[in-house]
């Protein structure tokens, strides 16, 4: 909770200015009952009408000046709640940012959005209404207190006969309460869960005619949902009308005992009056006890999930002293280097042993087949996974001792899945750079081959593009992410398979315009075709994870082994394609 | 950065009939708890409004007449009202919850079945995050609408009708007198209306906008950080969050005002009874109890307007969350069996493509009059290259969709005029990625059917070589699948679904080859199980492996969505066309990089 008291204490001023405001609204409530005693003892007394019109003008003064400062009060005190709510949320979404690929693979989008988007509301709410009716409660317990007992000691006392009983109650329901909506909660995640997972096998549920024993779960899993959800309900349901019962009380052990002592002549119905008006006024924060405590309670809860996620630490970071980069002088190396997904089935390694150098300006092509382990060596390098043993350096120093974020912008990555945000085109292309000319932007677009894609869209390149706007084609999006490297200009580019669901004809002027761009790049190119490769220095061909030959292009196919064959493959292929 | 989607609610109408009937059919099966719960509520008003009146006899007859035996009773009555009014209350809320619970429970229920029904094509067009939300959130919003909403808009309305017929009824002038505000406050609270209806229809879509920014940063976490664009991202990400903030302080401003507006309009309503009132007790005109029990009433009668605009937002939001969970229960089931459905009996794992036109959306046709023929017990071989319609003809088959010319026969039947689920459950299906869904591995092979027998699990395990693999498990059979199957290789996976097919025991089989790479070991244990699978049925095999077009009765070739060639192996050898440049390709060097790899060192052995 120590970071919680940060963000409040952040916003101690909006904090202590609404909490000065509840003061004064609490003094002009407290005092209407007092004055409504005034009055009607002047009623009661036969007195003149003229001083109940006095006080009937006071207590009307005192309510609108009531109005005004309890107006300030919620608006300062709940805005101090959205205050925090901001601060979390950015600085969540910063902490989101600074974790590696492997938590989001081990997380579900939904789960994590969810709780994301829920907890941080529950903590607001803590912080909003729990806060202003957590300094109210007390606030308003002793005004009321006072004035009673400086009214009547002993009809205070037994107006507040009941109320071991509230405290008693409380204790029972707070933790009932607490564990009956974590089970709620726990059981709305195995439901959407399991919705979640029928949606993206629907071809296999449909395929197998599923769609019975599929509802049949989903229905077992709402019943306990719905059974869970009523037993919450139900003590809810208790809690209210327990502490309505009580308050009630409170006002029947006035009624009747002030009636007995007004009967005795030792008291007025005025002070009846009065006590009723402060017991009324205490209904509020007493009836709502439970329902603060359950406020704080989910708040502190979802504070803890939040925690969580707040707490780990990134596990791919900036080195404690890295020493800054100074562009790229001699190239990269490969050490030794091997790789395994730790959640991986056997441990198989991934990339295995694998040593090679991509000197500076050089261009070095890595072929293999689907599956063979290309992306995930391409992955080790801007560090999207940190190597298993053996070592990465660039300019001779180990990747993980430089500036992570030096790093990557001295990369372009073009990643195989092509992901692209739904914005216009030009904003996912200069997504690396804030801002970017027309010219450098028509540059990348001719070098990607998007200039005749850009012709067919409505607004060009200021397009909005994915869900919520123009579905782009695999090829499109490939050379979209593409064009968004490029717009970078980084020094060394890595294409990962870039150009698989671009034609061959598209490929080849790709390949064409990004030569000379190549030439004062360092480059890797990895793909499952040979055409993308064949000019680059030296080619490494990869399978189960590990390099089984390399050389140029003339030399590999001299050597008749694996590039060879695929070689004489995807000539074929071309020649297919032209069928 | 995200613009707003276009399903973002147009929040207007809290209250929409066409809507409300709807719910009322999800209502119907409780109507005796909901009319229960309903009946209670004018009984639990009626206790907790005989409060003050029971002070008002108190005072002015009991007390002012030094009765105090009739005090007692009277507290007793107090007591009994009190009493009355906490288990009414109690039970009208956990009654009304409980029909919420089972009538949203049902809804839940709904929406998922129907969503079984809806067609492949549903599914390409909308995301699965927000068909889930359609499930969890919106419903939980109509909850919400049951526990804070209509449910106490309705008892509100019932509570301030009652205290105006009550303060009539003991002095016309004097209601008259403490009602005066009410003008003024209804033209207050709707101006507070408006304009908090007005931010809060910001704020839902900002929030929205914040959540599509959040759900995309989380999907394309590793672009942001290639491009370490962290910082930038960030600052979009906060320019967001503060025009939500700014939003809400906006609207904390006027829900306080409005909140602090109806309390104050309390306490001088009260100054008025107080002024008028009094005056008229002095008069001797009426008692002091009259007094106290007015402004009891006066105390009450302002609760539910202060809490009016919180809960005109629920069944705000409760409304378009209905709007949306009813269109997706309207979208029409594209697919469905026909009122007629044929099942023919005997069954003959019969399949024919009569001239098959299709397009997926408006794009280009992907088959373009396919015409073939497969004869019970036969096994054919569809090959061609990337594209040329293959995974397009299976999907065609078992009526993920429907073809848009000419007709598919199964058994001599038209697919569309096919029992939808008899068809399918003749036809199996293995595709490449092989799907598995989390639970264990028995569940994943009879697919969560508990009437087939062990017996046949493991019989079936055993026959597409799972075992070995099932065996290696510590729990075996009991053995955990996590999501979508990622804890097995793809080659066990593709193990675990022939075996799947095993346990169904369908007559057709339809069957795309994985082309990624399977390690060598289980390699030759899916080419050993999709032999036996194979065996006795009737094929459909889009074909990687070289062995399974070798051992192909017929080999269909496909080209731009066209059949280009048919034939056996031999015949289409020796036509030297398409197919035979095909196999050069891609069958050739399966022969070749099989040759390679023995010189490969394994690295895990």
């Amino acid at each position: 909770m120590g970071r919680l008291k940060q963000y409040v204490w952040r916003y101690r001023r909006r904090y202590w200015l609404g909490a000065i405001c509840l003061l004064a609204t609490a003094t002009l409530v407290m005092w209407i009952p007092w004055w409504i005693r005034e009055a009607v003892r002047i009623i009661e007394s036969g007195g003149s009408l003229e001083d109940v019109t006095f006080y009937a003008a006071v207590i009307a003064g005192a309510a609108l000046l009531q109005g005004v400062a309890r107006t300030l009060s919620r608006t300062l005190i709940f805005n101090a709640g959205r205050d925090v709510e901001y601060d979390l949320r950015n600085d969540l979404f910063a902490h989101l940012e600074q974790l590696p690929l492997s938590f989001y693979h081990s997380q579900r989008t939904g789960d994590l959005m969810s709780r994301v988007i829920n907890d941080i509301s529950a903590v607001r709410v803590m912080l909003g209404p729990g806060v202003l009716n957590f300094v109210n409660a007390p606030l308003y317990y002793v005004y009321a207190l006072a004035l009673m007992l400086s009214m009547d000691v002993r009809m205070t006392l037994a107006a507040l006969l009941p109320f071991p009983l509230l405290i008693f109650a409380v204790r029972q329901f707070r933790g009932r309460i607490l564990k009956c909506s974590l089970e709620v909660q726990q059981q709305m995640s195995a439901l959407s869960s399991h919705v979640q997972e029928n949606l993206s096998g629907m071809h296999v549920v449909k395929a197998y005619t599923q769609e019975h024993y599929q509802t049949q779960k989903f229905v077992e899993l709402n019943e306990v949902f719905r059974a869970k959800s009523l037993e919450m309900a139900q003590i809810r349901g208790v809690v209210t009308p327990v502490m309505q019962g009580i308050s009630g009380l409170t006002v029947l052990i006035v009624l009747w005992y002030g009636g007995i002592r007004v009967v005795r002549g030792d008291l007025l119905v005025a002070d009846i009056v009065a006590f009723i008006a402060y017991l009324n006024v205490l209904a509020w924060p007493t009836a709502a006890f439970g329902w603060m405590l359950s406020l704080v309670e989910r708040g502190r809860a979802a504070m803890k999930r939040l925690e969580e996620i707040l707490k780990i630490e990134p596990a791919i970071a900036n080195p404690a002293n890295p020493a800054p980069i100074h562009g790229l002088k001699r190239g990269i190396e490969f050490r030794n280097v091997s790789f395994v997904y730790d959640q991986l089935k056997n441990g198989h390694p991934a990339v295995h042993d694998v040593s090679f150098a991509l000197p500076v300006g050089r261009t070095v092509g890595l072929v293999g087949r689907i599956g063979s382990g290309k992306t995930t060596l391409a992955q080790l390098i801007p560090r999207l996974f940190d190597v298993s043993s053996g070592e990465i350096r660039i300019d001779g120093r180990d990747i993980r001792a430089l500036p992570l974020g030096e790093l990557r912008r001295l990369l372009g990555h073009v990643p195989q899945e092509p992901f692209l945000f739904s914005t216009s085109l030009r904003r996912n292309l200069a997504f690396g750079r804030g801002e970017v000319s027309d010219e450098e932007l028509d540059r990348a677009i001719r070098v990607a081959r998007l200039d005749r894609d850009l012709a067919m869209f409505p607004d060009g390149v200021n397009t909005i593009v994915g869900e919520r706007g123009v579905t782009l084609s695999g090829g499109q999006k490939q050379r979209a992410t593409l064009a968004r490297a490029l717009v970078m200009d980084p020094p060394v580019l890595i294409l990962d398979d870039c150009l698989s669901s671009v034609d061959a004809q598209t490929e080849a002027e790709i390949l064409q315009g990004l030569k000379s761009i190549l030439k004062d790049k360092t480059c890797l190119i990895i793909s499952h075709r040979i055409s993308a490769v064949k000019e680059a220095d030296e080619i490494l061909v990869f399978d189960e994870g590990t390099i089984v030959e390399r050389g140029s292009h003339q030399e590999l196919v001299d050597r008749g082994g694996v590039y060879a064959e695929l070689y004489q493959q995807q000539q074929l292929t071309e020649e297919m394609e032209q069928v | 950065m995200t613009e707003p989607s276009q399903q973002e609610e147009s929040l207007g109408q809290a209250y929409d009939l066409r809507l409300v009937q709807r719910l009322w059919k999800f209502i119907l099966p409780y109507k005796r708890l909901f009319w229960l719960a309903m009946l209670l509520l004018p009984l639990q008003q009626a206790f907790g409004l005989a409060q003050p009146y029971i002070m008002k006899i108190v005072i002015d007859q009991y007390i002012g007449g030094r009765d105090l035996w009739g005090l007692q009773g009277m507290g007793l009555l107090f007591f009994g009202a009190l009493a009355g009014e906490v288990v009414t209350l109690f039970f009208h809320y956990y009654l009304t919850m409980a029909v919420a619970q089972s009538c949203l429970a049902d809804l839940r229920v709904a929406i998922f079945s129907h969503v079984q029904k809806l067609p492949m094509s549903y599914f390409d067009r909308n995301p699965v995050g927000r068909l889930v939300t359609r499930m969890t959130t919106d419903v939980d919003v109509l909850q919400e609408m049951f526990s804070s909403g209509v449910m106490t808009l309705i008892s509100d309305f019932v509570m301030v009708a009652w205290i105006v017929v009550i303060m009539l009824y003991i002095d016309v002038h004097l209601a008259l007198v403490s009602l005066a505000l009410i003008p003024l406050m209804a033209l207050a609270i709707n101006y507070f209306r408006v304009k908090a209806r007005q931010t809060y229809r910001q704020i839902r879509e900002r929030i929205a906008r914040i959540n599509a920014y959040l759900g995309e940063a989380i999907s394309g976490m590793a672009v942001i950080q290639l491009f370490a664009r962290e910082e930038k991202s960030y600052r979009e990400f906060e320019a967001l969050n503060a025009a939500h903030r700014d939003a809400y302080h906006l609207s904390n401003l006027y829900e306080g005002a409005l909140y602090s507006m109806v309390e104050a309009a309390g306490s001088v309503s009260v100054a008025l009874l107080l002024w008028y009132g009094g005056g008229e007790v002095l008069h001797g005109m009426i008692g002091i109890g009259t007094l106290v029990a007015f402004k009891e009433y006066i105390h009450r009668f302002f609760v539910p307007l202060r809490d009016f605009s919180q809960k005109y937002a629920v069944m705000q939001s409760a409304m378009s969350s209905a709007e949306r969970i009813f269109q997706l229960l309207d979208t029409p089931i594209a697919i469905q069996s026909p009122k007629q459905a044929v099942i023919p009996r005997p069954f003959r794992g019969e399949v024919v493509f009569d001239n098959v036109w299709f397009r997926y959306k408006t794009d280009d046709p992907v088959l373009k009059g396919v015409s073939f023929r497969i004869h019970p017990g036969e096994r054919v071989a569809m090959v061609g290259p990337t594209g040329s319609g293959k995974t397009t003809t299976i999907k065609l088959l078992n009526r993920f969709y429907d073809v848009h010319k000419g007709s598919i026969k199964v058994s001599g039947v038209d697919v569309r005029d096919w029992d939808l689920q008899a068809l399918r459950r003749h036809i199996g299906v293995v595709l490449q990625d092989v799907f598995l869904f989390s639970g264990d591995v028995r569940a994943n092979l009879a697919l969560g059917d508990h009437s087939i027998p062990m017996e046949r699990i493991e019989q079936a395990a055993r026959s597409a070589n799972a075992d070995k693999i099932i065996h290696r498990l510590p729990a075996g059979f009991g053995a955990d699948v996590r999501e979508r199957g990622s804890n097995f290789s793809g080659g066990q996976r593709q193990l675990l679904a022939l075996a799947r097919v095993l346990v169904f025991e369908p007559e057709i089989l339809v069957l795309d080859e994985a082309t990624s790479s399977i390690d060598t070991e289980t390699e030759s244990l899916v080419q050993d199980a999709l032999e036996r699978v194979m065996r006795r049925r009737t094929c459909l095999v889009i074909a990687h492996r070289l062995s399974t077009i070798r051992n192909a009765d017929r080999i269909i070739v496909l080209h731009h969505g066209e059949v280009r060639e048919m034939g056996s192996h031999a015949e289409l050898m020796e036509k030297r066309g398409l197919y035979h440049r095909l196999y050069q390709l891609q069958y050739e060097r399966e022969q070749l990089t099989l040759a390679t790899r023995e010189h490969v060192p394994h690295i895990h052995d």
